[in-house]
């Protein structure tokens, strides 16, 4: 086991950010983090890192455990922070050598592995060029860099992607998956449900401090797999509505998104005809019935839909 | 990690025009006002010619706002999201504050050596005793960055270091006579001589150079007192902002 973290407890104040959190991570997985916003995803890497300590629980890192102050730990640790974290006015190349420096690499490991890591991440040729310069695709892939520089044993990304370009993002997706065949451990977290579902082997889903569910999507999705998902767009949605739906004894979620209403109902149970009358003043347009996927998952553990949070 | 420190902190190209054109500009000044208007200086500066002194007054002062260069830089890596990406590796945050204080003092000394370069060749300001003053002025340099240091720790916020050492800059160099004399009297003199950092480090280079060696070892003493205790109380705030 790569890492353990046990019924780990976690406390600012009066808010319980981690509550009973628990995850195991096995060499070469690439697990995927999914939670909305204050789900305490964060917390719970700052927490592996070693960045915050935990009120109860353990958390056990290469067989050792994580208590803030283990330097082994944190030497074999890529982390990619949420923000951007590179100095603007240094240039690529510096940032790389300085990250790599802080693990102890000697000079001539630095410039080989410099070399490495731009080819990774697709900044051959603008190593010496400073970061204010670069576009926020590159940003993003030189920051990733950085935490990749000294070959950690265990990367973690956290929303590795916010903020960017599509192809940026679909490069950031490959490389990822590259690291991932090369035998990188990784834990990834998202709010974009197709990036998990692209490059996670196990998805750990997160809500109010503790981990709600976990396994690989198939797993996942069989755990719903009684449930129907009828999508129903009209033409001038609201929450009223929403409410109506909700209020139904047959309607397990009911989600809003733009004009769409995603509503999860058991399997078996005729519920449709309800939900027309309420949604007809509306204005129908299209109502469609779906295989549950991912984020079907989510809104039926969670009752929430990821993509509103990332609005929020 | 100092040679990235130190070409981090060279970066700043406003940020050392600043701090080496503005005290140019005002020893111009005040110079031009002592030659042609009859005013004296108040900095009690023995045998010394007013420029001398000048120089010498505006180096320090000017030293004050470049305890920036390392508050500013601790800030950007310890009160921002660059504190994770930094601490996840196994550094520790003594060698980062060390390495960001070590570089500042260079850039900031080296603003000061060329202050004094400029206003050797330019304005015929001259140095009797030279290696002796430039020992005074590193060891206020010292000073000053601790101070800086200790102060962003402390309060944990840039904006309040910033406005404490804006604030502690504007006053002092009142207190050595830099812009106008002092008030006659023995209080007034020692505020002059002893009464800050400023001042000590002000007498010990006038005493220097003017061979008043016990004057000298006394202030450059208590300087370096000073920093003692400065690096002393650095070591609880480090223990306090790490884990």
């Amino acid at each position: 086991m790569l890492l353990q973290v046990d019924e780990v407890i976690k406390r600012f104040g009066s808010t319980l950010a981690l509550d009973c959190c628990s995850m195991q991570v096995e060499e070469g997985e690439v697990i995927g983090l999914l939670g909305p916003n204050g789900a305490g995803k964060t917390t719970c890497i700052r927490s592996i890192i070693g960045l915050i300590p935990i009120d109860e629980g353990s958390i056990t890192v290469f067989s050792q455990k994580q208590d803030g102050k283990n330097r082994e730990i944190r030497r074999n640790i890529g982390y990619v922070t949420q923000e951007i974290t590179i100095y603007e006015q240094m240039s690529g190349r510096d940032n790389l050598a300085f990250f790599a420096s802080l693990y102890g690499m000697d000079k001539l490991s630095i410039a080989n592995r410099i070399e490495e890591v731009a080819q990774i991440i697709g900044l051959e040729g603008r190593l010496d060029d400073k970061p204010k310069h670069y576009s926020g695709g590159m940003k993003r892939r030189l920051n990733i860099g950085c935490a990749l520089i000294h070959s950690p044993r265990l990367i973690i990304m956290d929303e590795p992607t916010v903020g960017i370009d599509p192809q940026s993002r679909s490069f950031i997706l490959r490389f990822v998956k590259q690291l991932a065949r090369d035998g990188s451990t990784i834990i990834y977290t998202s709010h974009y449900i197709e990036e998990v579902e692209a490059v996670a082997s196990r998805i750990y889903i997160m809500d109010n401090g503790h981990m709600i569910a976990q396994g690989t999507l198939p797993e996942l999705i069989a755990r719903i797999q009684g449930d129907h998902f009828i999508e129903v767009e009209v033409r001038i949605a609201s929450e009223e509505k929403k409410l109506q739906l909700q209020q139904l004894p047959d309607v397990k979620e009911v989600a809003l998104e733009g004009n769409r209403y995603r509503i999860v109902v058991p399997g078996g149970i005729p519920v449709l005809d309800k939900i027309v009358l309420i949604l007809s003043e509306q204005g129908l347009v299209t109502i469609n019935t779906k295989q549950p996927n991912l984020e079907d998952v989510f809104l039926t553990l969670t009752g929430k839909q990821l993509r509103d949070e990332v609005q929020s | 990690m100092i040679a990235f420190q130190l070409k981090r902190s060279s970066r700043d190209l406003v940020g050392h025009t600043v701090l080496i054109l503005f005290p140019l500009a005002l020893i111009f000044f005040f110079d031009y006002l002592y030659k042609n208007v009859n005013i004296e200086t108040g900095m009690g500066m023995g045998g010394q010619s007013p420029i001398t002194a000048l120089v010498i007054g505006f180096a320090l002062t000017f030293q004050i706002y470049g305890s920036a260069i390392s508050f500013e830089t601790l800030a950007e890596d310890l009160y921002s999201p660059m504190h994770d990406r930094i601490f996840s590796s196994p550094v520790e945050m003594r060698s980062i504050i060390l390495s960001i204080l070590v570089s500042s003092t260079l850039v900031s000394f080296l603003q000061t050596a060329i202050l004094l370069v400029f206003s050797s060749i330019i304005l015929g300001a001259s140095f009797p005793s030279l290696p002796f003053v430039l020992l005074v002025l590193l060891v206020s340099v010292v000073f000053n960055q601790l101070f800086g240091t200790v102060l962003l720790l402390l309060t944990g916020g840039v904006k309040t270091a910033n406005m404490v050492t804006t604030i502690y800059g504007s006053i002092v160099p009142m207190t050595v006579g830099l812009y106008f004399p002092l008030p006659k009297g023995e209080f007034f003199r020692l505020l002059r001589m002893y009464g800050s950092p400023m001042s000590l480090a002000n007498t010990a280079s006038l005493a220097v150079m003017e061979g008043q060696i016990r004057l000298f070892i006394i202030c450059l003493a208590v300087l370096l007192l000073l920093i003692a205790v400065l690096f002393f109380c650095l070591q609880p705030l480090i223990r306090r902002i790490s884990i």
